[in-house]
């Protein structure tokens, strides 16, 4: 005859326990995957601007990343950034170079493709445009969300590639041409792929899609 | 080909990052921003830890951090006199950073600044001789000028300022008589430095006329005529430039 055992308390406790654990592990498995889980995407839609023209939105995985461009500081730049917009030259091109907290830089559109992406190359690729004169006359503070046109150690080098600040950078001013601010979107820039103590990221996050508002 | 670039990718992945600013723009490491808000627009930075500089392996510029005291009493000297330049023709001439640290050498040669022209820096020993560190401070920023307009600052034009029977070292440091100061019969020479080479020459008349005016010189036809040389082409640079500030 077989003895039926009854489970005490502390043994179901232990069981609970351990489904609880179970159950915890896995939806935060769920959640930490999803890293655009809490990054709100904004709709351009439903926001009103003051100057639509000069707003752009950049689309990256997490969602919108919406920029004010600044004709009246940087015309030069800012007529070129809108020219590639405009020509969806931006869309599938990586964002190869992302320093944890700093910065994030994307825009070779000769090396920096998904569909041709070169690691040994990206970051030194033109757009066929020719460069650009740098425009550090004007007064613009690099705070967290600036985006300006990266250029090589020397100046009047700017041509495809930009760059957007993820802390305040004094330094920058009059160092880099600026060409705007994120007004909205922040957060999604946060989410870009990059590997700590690296600034060169293999197998990159891409830009979605680039495009004028009007 | 593949295995060349698959090393240099590989090089490039390990390589850990510098993720500093300042040393993206001017390529110094361990600084730090000392005073970035300045009417001028100079950026003074300060060295934290001693730096090493040089290209590859070949590092022979040594400097070292000072002390928070030195570096506040020697930050003033440095501001008041690069005070005296106007933004208008700091931009000229492509100065923009000054950086702050002790025990300057190269290769081995205790210096007073290292002007670098493409990164727009002026690297200041502020442990250099306590008799001529102001003056230094106007000399070594001259030799970023000159490095700019090496097409006004003629050389040619300079040694037949000279004695016929002058001929300058073949370096700065060549020449073991580095005495900076006032010599009394000056025959065309502020210092025995000046007679070192003729862009030290043309710093250490720079560098006088904005401490000894009218003092010696007036009796000496060839440092008359260097001043007339040095000053014409500094106002050729910027009109508005005034040495009595």
């Amino acid at each position: 005859m077989i003895k039926k055992i009854k489970i005490s308390k502390s043994e179901k406790i232990m069981l609970c326990f351990l489904i609880l654990l179970g159950i915890f592990t896995l939806s935060s498995l769920i959640i930490l995957k999803n890293k655009c889980l809490f990054v709100k995407n904004y709709n351009p839609d439903d926001i009103e601007f003051i100057y639509p023209e000069n707003i752009v939105i950049l689309n990256a995985n997490c969602g919108n990343v919406i920029i004010e461009l600044y004709p009246n500081i940087s015309p030069r730049a800012v007529q070129r950034f809108k020219k590639l917009i405009e020509l969806g030259a931006y869309d599938n091109a990586a964002f190869h170079r992302v320093i944890e907290g700093k910065l994030i830089q994307g825009g070779d559109l000769e090396f920096g493709k998904k569909e041709n992406l070169d690691y040994g190359k990206v970051g030194s690729g033109k757009s066929g445009f020719g460069k650009i004169k740098s425009e550090l006359n004007g007064k613009f503070k690099y705070d967290k969300g600036s985006v300006g046109l990266a250029r090589t150690f020397e100046l009047n080098t700017e041509d495809s590639q930009f760059f957007i600040i993820l802390q305040d950078e004094p330094l920058f001013e009059g160092e880099y041409t600026p060409v705007g601010k994120v007004i909205y979107g922040l957060r999604v820039l946060e989410t870009i792929k990059f590997v700590p103590k690296f600034h060169t990221v293999p197998r990159p996050d891409f830009i979605n899609s680039f495009r004028l508002l009007k | 080909m593949i295995l060349f670039r698959a090393i240099l990718l590989f090089i490039v992945l390990i390589s850990p990052l510098e993720a500093n600013t300042i040393y993206n723009l001017i390529k110094i490491p361990n600084l730090e921003i000392y005073n970035i808000d300045t009417k001028n627009q100079l950026r003074y930075l300060y060295a934290t830890k001693p730096f090493m500089l040089g290209a590859n392996h070949k590092k022979n510029i040594n400097c070292y951090n000072s002390d928070k005291k030195t570096l506040e009493e020697k930050y003033k000297i440095v501001k008041k006199n690069l005070d005296r330049y106007s933004l208008k023709f700091l931009k000229k001439i492509n100065l923009k950073y000054i950086v702050l640290c002790e025990d300057l050498s190269i290769a081995e040669i205790s210096t007073a600044g290292i002007p670098n022209n493409t990164t727009r820096t002026l690297i200041l020993n502020i442990k250099f001789n306590e008799n001529h560190f102001e003056r230094a401070i106007h000399h070594e920023l001259f030799h970023i000028v000159n490095d700019n307009y090496k097409e006004l600052f003629d050389e040619n034009i300079w040694k037949n300022f000279n004695k016929k029977n002058f001929k300058y070292s073949k370096c700065s440091t060549c020449n073991n008589n580095w005495n900076l100061e006032l010599i009394n019969n000056t025959s065309g020479f502020f210092t025995e430095y000046a007679k070192s080479t003729a862009s030290e020459d043309m710093a250490e008349i720079f560098s006088h006329l904005f401490f000894y005016k009218d003092k010696i010189y007036r009796k000496d036809s060839i440092i008359e005529q260097k001043i007339q040389f040095i000053k014409s082409n500094i106002f050729k640079i910027d009109d508005t430039f005034n040495f009595d500030k």
